[in-house]
């Protein structure tokens, strides 16, 4: 088992505005709180190699719950075990066998070409010299870096990056991989390659996956699994086939808006 | 022993990556520590003014108090180029980059030092200080021996590191209290005006403020009354 979630839960605690000046002034003397409810009582478990869908509407909890698994977030409350580690307890351990990608965010030196990123992630996870290079030649196969990686990554079109930014999550061959919304903004044939990559690596590494969007094609063509989640609470756990015979729908895309605006 | 000297390798790795970044913008670089040079350089010139009137503050005079402000920019330049990243601490929370160093497996801090460095202002810094300290060097009366020369390079390192420390400090507390970069606009750089001049001109508890507080007394006073051979406060 390589993730173990039990009644995760995530409660942000945000000060309120309040108007005027005499408002600036009691929110000095008394800020008032408000607490969001962010994740609220999750628990799933998902098996070394497989890759499964995290999809929810904006807001639903997905991010807080991938920087949880991840270490960023220490949880309000819950258990998390990921590898046999906890991530906020053994960091640098935890870390070393994570990847993480978030589409809005890019770990990639701005000013420089790609190969200087993924030389310095060779250094930081000490990942050997032949490991490197095999890995390099695979991901290029796919994601075809050669035609851009004389570029500094400011030149770089969105889709470019984000293969790039994908790469360098998979180049230390972590066991697991959470990726936060990678196809966010891009063509169609950015996200088939990315998908392409996905899958490829999910079958031949037996890299762990937790993949997060809301193109249904994305997770249809990548995933065995999906994890539905709303209002941070999870809605539905299983495979995509028996998620369409639930909502009584062929199609996949129809059945989550289904599920999102059903009840109404 | 490699396993001792690896931080060091990550650290010039980061360094190159720096320096390669910076050379794809050179004129805006060179504009860059000119402008640092030379809006320093408007508060040395004030000093200068001054001195024409009053000849001395405090019982020094004008090249004892350049020497006072050489050590302060020395340790500046030092101090932006191996700790900026200590420095924009709530910057880099804020940006995420954080969170970027929080999923690699190294040590956070070594991350934050090795991946900032603010050469532009190092270099206007170090180059005001240098210019400060060869006007005055000569002309403050002391025997620049082996032993003063070993003493002014303890000062520096000593001086970067409690500034690097103060800086650390505040860092570490804006994870309890989440706006803490005016409390050290407040608290580190009005100090380092006060460091600017004799600590002996000021009331007593702004003295104790650089002593005991944020002891930059220790970065510069102190180090250059004993160069000097002043007495001041020693009563
Ligand atoms: N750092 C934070 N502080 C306060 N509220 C937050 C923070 N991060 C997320 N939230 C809130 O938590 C909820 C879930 O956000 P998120 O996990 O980003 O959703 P998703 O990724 O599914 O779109 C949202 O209501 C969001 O506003
Ligand atoms: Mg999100």
């Amino acid at each position: 088992m390589s993730i173990i979630v039990e009644n995760l839960s995530k409660t942000f605690k945000i000060k309120e505005k309040q108007k005027g000046i005499g408002g600036a002034l009691k929110s000095l003397v008394a800020p008032k709180t408000k607490l969001i409810k962010a994740v609220e009582d999750i628990s799933f478990t998902i098996d070394d190699g497989q890759a499964v869908g995290f999809i929810g509407p904006n807001g639903a909890g997905k991010s807080t719950t991938v920087k949880m698994l991840s270490g960023i977030l220490y949880p309000s409350a819950g258990r998390i075990n990921v590898n046999g580690l906890v991530p906020y307890k053994n960091r640098i351990e935890h870390v070393k066998n994570i990847g993480v990608v978030f589409g809005q965010k890019s770990q990639l030196w701005w000013d420089l070409p790609i190969t200087d990123t993924f030389d310095l992630l060779k250094k930081i996870y000490k990942i050997p010299s032949d490991v490197y290079s095999r890995n390099l030649e695979l991901f290029n196969e796919i994601l075809g870096l050669h035609e851009f990686e004389t570029q500094q990554v400011r030149q770089l079109s969105l889709g470019q990056r984000m293969r790039a930014d994908i790469a360098a999550a998979f180049l230390h061959e972590p066991s697991i991989v959470f990726l936060d919304e990678p196809t966010i903004g891009l063509d169609v044939v950015a996200k088939e390659k990315i998908r392409l990559f996905i899958k490829e690596i999910n079958r031949v590494k037996k890299t762990t996956l937790l993949f997060t969007t809301h193109d249904m094609t994305d997770i249809e063509k990548t995933c065995q699994r999906i994890i539905v989640i709303d209002k941070g609470k999870i809605l539905y756990d299983g495979t995509i086939d028996s998620f369409k015979t639930k909502l009584n729908k062929d199609d996949f895309n129809e059945a989550v808006y289904e599920m999102f605006t059903g009840g109404i | 022993m490699r396993k001792l000297f690896e931080p060091f390798s990550f650290y010039f790795q980061h360094s190159k990556m720096l320096t390669k970044t910076r050379m794809q913008y050179k004129l805006d670089a060179f504009l860059c520590c000119i402008a640092v040079f030379v809006r320093e350089s408007a508060g040395i010139v004030g000093v200068f003014l001054v001195l024409q009137t009053f000849n001395n503050i405090g019982g020094w005079n004008m090249q004892e108090l350049f020497f006072l402000f050489s050590i302060i920019f020395l340790t500046y330049s030092f101090l932006v180029f191996l700790f900026s990243g200590i420095r924009d601490f709530s910057n880099i929370v804020n940006n995420g980059e954080f969170d970027k160093y929080l999923l690699r497996p190294r040590s956070v801090l070594l991350q934050i030092i090795s991946a900032n460095s603010d050469y532009f202002a190092a270099i206007g810094h170090g180059t005001l200080g240098l210019v400060l300290f060869i006007i005055s060097a000569n002309s403050i009366g002391t025997d620049w021996s082996f032993a003063n020369i070993l003493y002014l390079i303890i000062t520096i390192i000593g001086g970067v590191l409690i500034q690097a420390s103060i800086w650390l400090l505040f860092s570490c507390s804006s994870f309890f209290l989440i706006k803490t970069d005016s409390l050290k606009d407040f608290l580190y750089w009005n100090t380092r005006k006060f460091a600017g001049y004799p600590l002996s001109v000021f009331p007593g508890f702004i003295q104790k403020l650089l002593m005991f507080v944020i002891p930059f007394a220790f970065v510069n006073y102190f180090p250059a009354q004993y160069f000097l051979h002043k007495p001041d406060l020693a009563n």
